[in-house]
């Protein structure tokens, strides 16, 4: 289990809103940190993998959790 | 026939039958006839019309990795994230106005299919809208708008200029394109709303 380093809390928020924080966090952190995100858009799954593939930043972790979802990224 | 080829042939044939006739009007023996498949084979590759329905929107519309790329690729303003991902969804529209049919029929069929489409279309854009413009009256950075109403009046004048545009042919708006009339009124959109572009320091 990696460590994390930041949360985001983007429950109840669609598309575009949750990729625009996980920009907005990811910016202020450094390389090799890592952000948990919990959403409810069940359209996050398919926009995480997206987002990472995007900006190059690692999805190290994509699953269901309570009634949504959690995803680790990690800042490359 | 493989399985995929025969998926996508039912997919095109319902979608022209959706966009002339909307969803009640048509039945799935009339899509299964169209195709030249029984009923039967119709639901190995679709459990009802309404998963059939979905189905056809969802190939209608643009792939929701080309919203969050362009949600992405610039910067991350309300003004130039909603001008990015509105011309996403104008481009995909004007490739294939079927999409702007079958809307206006379901606003005519009412219930049900009117909210389906409202989800499947309009729904993520317009919680943008309202959501962003909540926080922007926080910051003092849009006028005391409702932020519900500037949403609707949003929606409205994209859906006239696409009906304009793709619908109707207005020849008053031949001169210009879909995508340069989209620009002009998210200007005046965020005129309207008393949009501040500077961010707070």
């Amino acid at each position: 289990m990696s460590e994390v380093n930041q949360e985001l809390d983007a429950r109840g928020l669609n598309c575009p809103l949750p990729i625009l924080r996980a920009k907005k966090a990811i910016a202020g952190m450094a390389e090799g940190e890592v952000l948990k995100i919990l959403a409810t858009d069940p359209g996050s799954v398919k926009d995480f993998e997206a987002f990472c593939k995007q900006t190059g930043n690692e999805l190290l972790q994509s699953q269901s959790a309570g009634d949504g979802f959690e995803f680790l990224i990690r800042r490359q | 026939m493989k399985a995929a080829e025969r998926r996508a042939s039912i997919l095109a044939v319902a979608k022209v039958l959706f966009a002339d006739k909307g969803f009640y009007a048509v039945s799935v023996d009339e899509i299964a006839r169209r195709v030249g498949v029984s009923p039967a084979v119709l639901y190995q590759h679709f459990a009802s019309k309404e998963e059939l329905y979905e189905a056809v929107l969802d190939s209608l519309a643009a792939p929701r990795e080309t919203y969050v790329e362009a949600a992405l690729d610039g910067p991350d303003d309300f003004a130039s994230v909603l001008h990015r991902i509105t011309r996403v969804f104008i481009a995909r529209v004007e490739e294939d106005p079927d999409y702007i049919r079958m809307e206006l029929l379901s606003a005519l069929e009412g219930g049900e299919i009117a909210k389906r489409f409202f989800a499947s279309r309009w729904q993520s854009i317009v919680d943008y809208i309202e959501y962003s413009l909540q926080e922007l009256a926080r910051e003092k950075r849009v006028s005391a708008v409702n932020e519900r109403t500037a949403a609707l009046l949003f929606q409205g004048m994209v859906r006239e200029a696409i009906y304009s545009k793709c619908i109707i042919n207005a020849e008053r708006y031949q001169e210009i394109s879909l995508d340069k009339l989209i620009g002009q009124l998210l200007q005046l959109f965020f005129q309207a709303i008393g949009y501040n572009t500077a961010e707070k320091a």
